[in-house]
């Protein structure tokens, strides 16, 4: 079942149109991200998702529910993390999700239970002093706690790794994907490694449109080339590998850079063998022999262009 | 409602440690306690500069002196303060985005606007109320058997003016998303209701009359009845600016 449906949806701003006609679905219980460049619209859609902007025309449907802009009653099942979450500062983290709890209508009890439960899930257990004296990642991690206090089905999370540290940054990670059986987590990014580390869906924005989406597998096998990358240990072997005669049929197309060569062909299985049996008979060792994977860089420069 | 309660407590405890409460409890107990003590010390420093052979005669003060200079200091710079200290109490939390996390956890846009309204008509009130009660004991000790007419439906009006500004102070806020849009609307809405009271036909129903005849109801130079209209009108006001407030909330986009 799909948690998140968005249909035809368009938004300008002004003259300047952001979204143009996105087709999105989202499955439950996957972590979706999504990817575009700086401006290409993600946190307008998602605000749109929130009820918080309005669209010029679409239909969004979270959780069989249709979105209306500026009212509550989708939002009690979706849990959002802005950009940059901005708490008051006068108060301390429990009193925050204490506060949190209150407007989302949960009883008292639940409320010091969750927040106990969520503030060592973000690590901030040891921390009693205002959220003003914070760091950003440790807002960033309060943020996350607030988004998931209401036990939502759909978390929403605006960049939640940019301007972090590396350490910083891998914690987030885990966090997302420790509750991904329990929330269908949907995040944004521009960092591609982010995605690889822990989405199973991925989509990508370009131009108001989807450029690209599915699962990350699926989109990978898509777009496989069938090839090899041999790295030799000297440029010696890999120039004597190079000029070999075998090498120069139609069928393969090998590419030299430095240390690597890179040799595409039709048939993975009988070409591979042949490849490895020329290695053995030109008595050559490579360090490395792998079959070509696309990363997700190449994969959305070329959907982009 | 429960959220209404809920973020009431919250505005509250905001001011209270942003230090918004103390700064306004503090300015508002200073004027009420210079008021009477200037009006009683300011022939004495006078009659101390005098050289001999010029006279300044100065009349012995009253209660009415220094009810005076409370009205005038709380007319001028108590608003002032307040207006300042409670400019960015919306455009404060929309451009830090505080009120994103708190919306999208239910929160209804309404609830914002009341209870925000809420918070500082209490805060005002406490502070008024303090600078009432120190300057009333202060008077009353300083110039004992002095009459005074009308006093608390004087005090009444200075605070619905106060009350006044406040719902222009949040309708301004809903309308410019800045920092320093709510003040100059504020400040632009005085001005402009102290010009029209130049016109007499105006004066009766202006709201800024309420914070000019303080004085002239405590001698009885102007009736409670002929401001009548002008209390009709601040009500009224009061509830069409915070209800278009609400209105206007509803649909900005965030």
């Amino acid at each position: 079942m799909n948690i998140l449906e968005i249909k035809h949806l368009c938004k300008n701003f002004g003259n300047h149109s952001v979204i143009r006609g996105l087709d999105l679905s989202v499955p439950e219980h996957s972590v979706f991200g999504f990817v575009g460049q700086n401006g290409a619209g993600k946190t307008t859609t998602m605000k749109m998702i929130l009820g918080l902007l309005k669209p010029d025309s679409g239909d969004i449907v979270v959780h069989g529910e249709k979105v209306s802009y500026g009212e509550r009653k989708s939002n009690v099942s979706i849990g959002y993390l802005p950009d940059v979450p901005e708490f008051y500062g006068y108060m301390n983290p429990m009193e925050y999700l204490k506060l949190c709890g209150e407007i989302a209508g949960i009883s008292n009890s639940k409320i010091k239970n969750r927040s106990e439960e969520l503030i060592s899930l973000v690590g901030l257990e040891k921390v009693n002093r205002r959220i003003s004296g914070f760091s950003r990642g440790m807002k960033q991690r309060l943020g996350i706690a607030q988004a998931l206090f209401n036990e939502p089905s759909l978390l929403i999370c605006d960049e939640p790794t940019s301007a972090l540290d590396p350490i910083g940054r891998k914690e987030i990670l885990d966090i997302l994907s420790a509750i991904k059986g329990k929330t269908t987590v949907i995040f944004s990014t521009h960092i591609l490694s982010d995605v690889e580390r822990i989405c199973d869906h991925v989509a990508l924005l370009h131009d108001g449109k989807l450029a690209l989406c599915g699962t990350l597998s699926d989109i990978k096998k898509k777009h496989r080339h069938n090839g090899f990358v041999i790295e030799f240990a000297k440029a010696d072997d890999a120039e004597s590998f190079m000029d070999c005669e075998e090498l120069k049929s139609p069928e393969i197309t090998a590419k030299k850079d430095k240390n690597t060569i890179t040799i595409k062909v039709l048939d993975i299985k009988k070409d591979g063998q042949f490849l490895i049996a020329l290695l053995a008979k030109k008595k050559i060792t490579p360090i490395k022999f792998e079959i070509m994977e696309p990363t997700l860089e190449n994969l959305f420069m070329e959907a982009i262009q | 409602m429960r959220n209404y309660f809920i973020f009431l407590k919250k505005e509250i405890i905001e001011s209270i440690r942003t230090y918004k409460l103390l700064i306004m409890l503090i300015v508002f107990f200073v004027f009420g306690m210079m008021s009477p003590l200037t009006a009683k010390l300011l022939p004495e420093i006078f009659s101390s500069f005098t050289t001999e052979g010029i006279t300044i005669s100065i009349t012995n003060p009253t209660a009415i002196d220094s009810w005076t200079q409370f009205f005038k200091n709380i007319s001028q710079m108590g608003l002032i303060v307040m207006v300042i200290l409670f400019h960015g109490i919306l455009a404060t939390e929309l451009s830090k985005g505080t009120l994103i996390n708190m919306l999208t956890k239910g929160l209804s846009r309404s609830t914002v606007i009341l209870s925000k309204f809420t918070s500082m008509a209490i805060v005002w009130t406490l502070s008024y109320m303090l600078a009432f009660i120190v300057c009333l004991g202060y008077t009353v000790y300083l110039f004992p058997g002095d009459q005074t007419s009308n006093l608390l439906f004087s005090v009444f009006c200075l605070w619905l003016f106060g009350m006044f500004l406040l719902s222009v102070l949040l309708f301004a806020s809903t309308l410019i998303k800045n920092n320093y849009g709510p003040l100059l609307i504020t400040g632009g809405v005085v001005a402009v209701l102290t010009a029209c009271n130049m016109a007499s036909t105006i004066q009766k129903y202006n709201p800024s009359s309420l914070a000019s005849k303080n004085v002239a109801l405590l001698t009885r130079a102007v009736k409670p009845s002929n401001l009548f209209y002008a209390v009709l009108t601040s009500v009224i006001c009061i509830l069409i600016m915070v209800g278009s407030s609400i209105t206007i909330f509803r649909k900005k986009q965030l």
